[in-house]
């Protein structure tokens, strides 16, 4: 027969600051796990959403970015041509665009990072979507004119609108904010394409955005394009150019978190089990009494262990509402695949809150089995002289 | 100290409580002790750059290049004793996991710009003299176990090249995981549009005064042309690096921050369980004579024990092995991972100070009770 649960829940009530003190160890073990694992989720999920699932991205064969690619103009008209490439009228949906970096300090700061400066086409913005100003204007085509990502602007300095920045010899003034969705070009300074080549005096494109008619298309033109020897260009769909900079982006946080998180679970399991066999010691006599009741072992033995799993639990909620609040933060670190800044919002997802939920359960569960063991092992006649 | 017995007694009468504690605090400080050396490592660049050297890349960022020629003119600079193309290459061997850096040098200047670089007199010479040849960090020969006249290929994704190098000499004494090579020969093989291009300059100072100046002499000779520059020290330039990554020192310090705050806790409540087990000895000790400031310190000299015990295990411990093992050899960018004295001098008056905060609150409870209350107690 097992104990019924409201003994355990008692138990807990009674020793409210030890109990207190170990669902706060756990919390904040699970709390740090989530923090971490929320930053590295917030870049998985900038980069995840990012690409138009109908969007080829082309790069010179061998480049690992789009900054250390190069498209020429004779590249772009065999493109353009290519069957299964989407049109609107009698437009096709291509955009060759041109990277570049501008150094910026951050605000408070005398040093920052690099932000990517995008210079665009006549369709880029038909080939994405979320883009919307929220403050000024556009550029207008043709001019030295800049529209910057409003996190961005937050960030660093002299971004906003108004304020000039340099390449080589031309100052662009920044005439609008935009935002994107929490995209990837949602990091990004936006120019018009041909300004930007003529400023850099670059005759090549960085890369080509192309939009396929539907996913057979995609595939066969991605096939298509990489196999061509002549052309010395690869093509992948856009998605897949995102998702394949998470690795690097956010690798070494997933194994931080996990590495923290294991070693502080294993104090935190340390010290539960404290608790644990504090609280079967001060109970002894009370377990021979439940054992003359005619309780058995195997229920006394439950009984520790979901009291312990109950105490967890407690810890999971308290480290989640420590990491909840994170979700609206904002924060920015470097792409070492875009050698750029990334900006995007910690993200404490359902899924990691499980997680979070598993993780915590497992070190309450682990750190009660053996003073739960040791209470189902008491001898019915030693447990009741015991004082 | 006549209570050391004691204190020592009511230690180890609890073994099972006392080795669980300990062990807690050894991962506890353990963890901190690696975090705070990754942070160590993170601001090394700046802390450890020379103070009489500075880099000069395009003012825009470094996605722009700069003309080789242009170390004639830094080069007559007053003060500037020597200057060299430093010039990333961007270089994978075999895989993109083997990364390392890798730069096209100026040979005959190397040893002169980075007199830190140590090789053997005949190791500069064929380097010198073998347009093909390239300087290995010595880390990069435990590592890849690469040896003088060994081959070496590496593909540069930005300049779309694989480039064929002859090791000459193994050098120590500056960035271990690092390739040098000639940016002569490289800038033979190298597409059109970065034929006589670097990424930066490396300049040596004749003294660290001359450095600001020669900052603003450098910039200012090339500010109206194509390619205008940005010189500053080696230190600002490592920390212009660092910056990149966003707020990693205050992320980093809230973790330790929160490790610090669960230690507390693990300590303060097997404190608080310790001191509680015994109320009614204490209203015995009570009973004896013995006065509140003696039976506070039995208790405070009992957490003191346990964490110094603790820490010398984990602090100890992470140094050993941290000593042992070069972690750094194994993640990129990573120079060295060893924890430095001013960390486990730290990390110690942590502990102790946890170990001190955790007792206080039930050491001033417990012995602030009355004879009565003490020995009435039910635990």
């Amino acid at each position: 027969m097992p104990l019924p649960l409201k003994y355990n829940f008692r138990n807990i009530t009674v020793r409210k600051s030890s109990t207190l003190a170990t669902a706060f160890t756990i919390g904040l073990t699970v709390g740090v796990f989530l923090m971490v694992m929320a930053l590295a989720r917030g870049i998985d999920l900038t980069l995840s959403t990012s690409g138009e699932p109908l969007n080829l991205i082309v790069m010179r064969e061998g480049s690992t970015a789009e900054l250390n690619s190069s498209i020429t103009r004779e590249n772009l008209n065999d493109l353009i041509y290519l069957d299964g490439v989407s049109r609107e009228g009698d437009q096709p949906l291509v955009a060759p665009e041109t990277l570049t970096l501008i150094y910026k300090a951050r605000k408070g700061l005398t040093q920052g990072s690099n932000v990517t400066i995008r210079g665009i086409g006549a369709m880029s913005n038909k080939l994405r979507s979320g883009f919307k100003m929220v403050a000024g204007r556009m550029f207008q085509p043709g001019l030295a004119e800049a529209v910057v990502s409003e996190r961005i602007a937050q960030r660093f300095q002299g971004l906003d609108v108004g304020d000039k920045f340099r390449i080589q010899t031309s100052d662009y003034t920044v005439v609008g904010l935009f935002e994107a969705g929490g995209k990837a070009f949602e990091s990004e300074i936006w120019v018009d394409g041909n300004s930007l080549a003529s400023t850099t005096k670059r005759d090549t494109f960085s890369s080509v955005l192309l939009r396929a008619n539907d996913q057979t298309a995609l595939q066969s033109l991605a096939k298509r394009i990489t196999d061509d020897q002549r052309l010395h260009l690869k093509a992948l769909p856009e998605r897949t150019f995102y998702e394949d900079q998470q690795g690097a982006a956010s690798g070494a946080l997933k194994g931080l978190a996990v590495f923290i998180g294991f070693i502080m679970a294993v104090g935190a399991g340390f010290a539960g089990m404290n608790t644990m066999y504090a609280a079967v010691a001060r109970r002894t006599k009370e377990i021979g009494t439940l054992r003359v009741l005619g309780f058995r072992r195997r229920s006394i033995l439950i009984a520790f262990v979901l009291e312990s799993v109950a105490i967890a639990i407690i810890g999971v909620a308290i480290g989640i509402l420590l990491a909840l609040p994170l979700n609206f933060v904002s924060t920015g670190t470097a792409n070492f695949t875009t050698f750029s800044e990334i900006a995007f919002n910690f993200r404490v997802t359902p899924d990691l809150m499980l997680w979070a939920l598993i993780f915590g359960m497992s070190i309450g569960l682990l750190g009660s089995l053996l003073p739960s063991i040791r209470a189902s092992r008491f001898k019915i006649v030693d447990a009741l002289r015991s004082l | 100290m006549k209570f050391s017995r004691l204190i020592l007694k009511n230690i180890l009468r609890n073994k099972r409580r006392t080795l669980l504690t300990i062990s807690s605090l050894v991962v506890s400080l353990f963890l901190i002790i690696t975090l705070a050396t990754i942070l160590t490592e993170f601001t090394q660049g700046h802390e450890a750059a020379n103070p009489m050297r500075l880099i000069t890349r395009h003012a825009v960022s470094l996605g722009f290049t700069l003309p080789v020629a242009q170390t004639q003119r830094i080069a007559t600079v007053p003060g500037v004793k020597s200057v060299m193309p430093f010039s990333w290459f961007g270089g994978i061997y075999i895989d993109e996991k083997n990364f390392f850096a890798n730069f096209a040098v100026d040979a005959a200047k190397l040893r002169e710009v980075m007199p830190e670089l140590k090789m053997s007199e005949p190791e500069w010479q064929s380097f010198i003299n073998d347009r093909q040849g390239a300087v290995v960090g010595a880390k990069l020969v435990k590592l890849y176990g690469f040896s003088p006249g060994q081959r070496i290929t590496l593909r540069s994704p930005i300049y779309d090249r694989s480039v064929e190098f002859m090791v000459r000499g193994v050098a120590t004494g500056l960035d271990e995981k690092t390739l040098y090579f000639h940016h002569d020969y490289v800038n033979e093989l190298v597409p059109a549009w970065a034929k006589d291009q670097v990424s930066t300059f490396s300049i040596l100072a004749n003294s660290a005064e001359d450095v600001p100046r020669i900052s603003q002499a450098v910039d200012s000779i090339f500010i109206n042309t194509d390619a205008p520059t940005k010189t500053e020290s080696e230190r600002d330039f490592a920390i212009s690096f660092e910056t990149m990554f966003g707020g990693v020192k205050q992320f980093m310090y809230g973790i330790m921050g929160a490790i610090t705050f669960s230690l507390l806790l693990v300590m303060g409540n097997t404190m608080a369980m310790t001191v509680r087990e015994r109320t009614r000895e204490v209203g015995m000790l009570k009973a004896l004579g013995f006065q509140r400031g003696t039976i506070a310190t039995l208790f405070v000299g009992e957490a003191l024990v346990v964490t110094t015990v603790g820490a010398l295990i984990g602090i100890g411990g992470a140094a050993l092995i941290f000593n042992w093992i070069d972690l750094s050899l194994y993640i990129p960018n990573f120079q060295s991972f060893v924890p430095t004295w001013v960390t486990l001098l730290v990390a110690f008056v942590v502990s102790i100070l946890v170990g001190l905060a955790s007792v206080v609150y039930s050491a001033y409870r417990v012995s602030g009770m009355t004879i009565a209350e003490a020995l009435r107690s039910t635990e």
